[in-house]
């Protein structure tokens, strides 16, 4: 259990800085949507231009985009290394009881990694030029629609800014509270199942009285600021589009189109 | 019970709704175990927002819990709304089990493992499925040996958070 930083946000000032994070989150998330039309060589060759187009566009170092990378590096071989065994069909070069390397096998892993060294190249993107208020601010904007089901969409907002105000506050008190309890000898990292799941409670119990705390607190001093409830209240943190965002948009537009253009049918 | 009366909630249970979604995020990025097997602790923060917020109100916690780690950390995965999805149904289930019921070990036997097969094989196999492309037999192989394991040691871990936060909720 070490420490951990939080946000990935970099300081920037390239274009995709001066995107709008609506407009970003749209993209990276159709951007999943989007891979489903690569098929075939052309199209996985226009999707990993484009992307590393989206990367370079950043101007940031590649070390940061490797540190996205990195965590799930195993996951991703391990994964296309697994389709490569039990994919079957074309060209046969190696079987092994139920394990075959073919040609379709070959092809299908090396698909499969581009595709997640892909998403994860753009969602590393969006996380890392955007800054995590922004991000929530964005979310809340997709999330209007839900408004016509009656999802008290203002509610989410509002737990959605306290749990983000709050993850570094909590991450601090953590490991006060950790420390707090190794100095009384408790051992968070040592003994058998039993002891460690155990060993939970000195760190828990703590942790959430004092989520209790805050919470009431902040409750009395919210409403003793005049919060009575989320309607009809106005905003102070607005996202406005500008002209980076139709720039955004059509990049992804020519992506699309290509894509349709070359896929196999 | 009408959906609106489950939609209510009172501004501090709300605040509290968000700081317990912040205690999730934070606990995700914390694991036990061996160097052998790794267990994040993110399932604690799921098992408290059922319990303590019940199926509708959990899942919401679950959902939003997603989406901030998301917006803080990056989701290893990419952004994608399975995973979401995925996130809002754990707590969803430990609501239907232990929202306001008294902490009963087949309750935590039967909701861990409906978590763990709904959840974590079914869904999210399924989602690696469409993101990737992967095949659903060798998913399923990749996922195996740590999905026969982790169950049993959540368990043990929510028996001893269930018991120590129902303390907490009598003192009060």
């Amino acid at each position: 259990m070490n420490k951990i930083l939080i946000g990935r946000y970099i300081t920037g000032d390239s274009i995709v800085y001066k995107m709008d994070p609506r407009g970003k989150l749209v993209a990276t998330i159709l951007f999943i949507f989007v891979i489903f039309l690569a098929n075939n060589p052309a199209t996985y060759a226009i999707l990993t231009i484009f992307s590393l187009v989206a990367v370079a566009a950043t101007k940031l170092k590649g070390k940061v985009f490797w540190d996205g990378v990195k965590p799930i590096i195993w996951l991703i071989l391990f994964t296309s290394l697994l389709q490569l065994f039990f994919t079957v069909g074309g060209k046969v070069y190696w079987q092994w009881m139920m394990l075959a390397v073919s040609s379709y096998g070959i092809i299908n892993a090396i698909y499969i990694f581009i595709r997640f060294t892909l998403i994860v190249l753009i969602s590393t993107v969006m996380t890392v030029t955007t800054m995590p208020l922004e991000i929530a601010d964005a979310i809340e904007w997709l999330l209007t629609p839900l408004k016509l089901f009656k999802v008290p969409v203002d509610k989410i907002a509002l737990v959605m800014s306290i749990a983000l105000r709050f993850v570094p506050t909590l991450f601090d008190q953590t490991f006060k509270i950790m420390n707090a309890q190794r100095a009384r000898g408790a051992d968070f990292n040592n003994g058998g199942l039993i002891t460690r799941a155990k060993a939970i409670t000195p760190l828990l119990v703590p942790l959430f009285i004092s989520s209790l705390e805050t919470a009431i607190d902040l409750a009395t001093a919210m409403e003793s600021r005049g919060y009575r409830g989320d309607q009809g209240r106005t905003r102070y943190r607005i996202l406005q589009w500008s002209l980076y965002d139709l720039i955004n948009l059509v990049y992804f537009i020519i992506l699309v189109i290509l894509l349709l253009i070359f896929r196999t049918h | 019970m009408p959906i609106k009366k489950m939609l209510e909630i009172e501004l501090r249970d709300l605040i509290l709704l968000g700081i317990i979604v912040a205690m999730k995020i934070i606990l995700e990025r914390f694991t036990i175990g061996t160097s052998l097997a790794h267990i994040g602790l993110g399932f604690i923060g799921s098992v408290l927002l059922g319990y303590m917020f019940g199926p509708v109100w959990g899942a919401a916690g679950g959902g939003i819990a997603d989406l901030v780690s998301s917006a803080l950390f990056g989701n290893q995965g990419g952004f994608f709304i399975g995973f979401t999805l995925s996130a809002m149904v754990g707590p969803f289930i430990y609501g239907l089990f232990f929202y306001q019921k008294p902490v009963k070990i087949w309750r935590i036997v039967v909701a861990v493992l409906l978590v763990s097969i709904i959840v974590n094989v079914g869904m999210n196999t399924l989602w690696l499925h469409f993101l990737y492309n992967v095949d659903y037999k060798a998913a399923l192989v990749q996922r195996a040996p740590m999905e026969i394991i982790v169950p049993w040691v959540q368990m043990i871990v929510v028996y001893f958070v269930l018991m120590a936060i129902s303390r907490i909720k009598i003192n009060r």
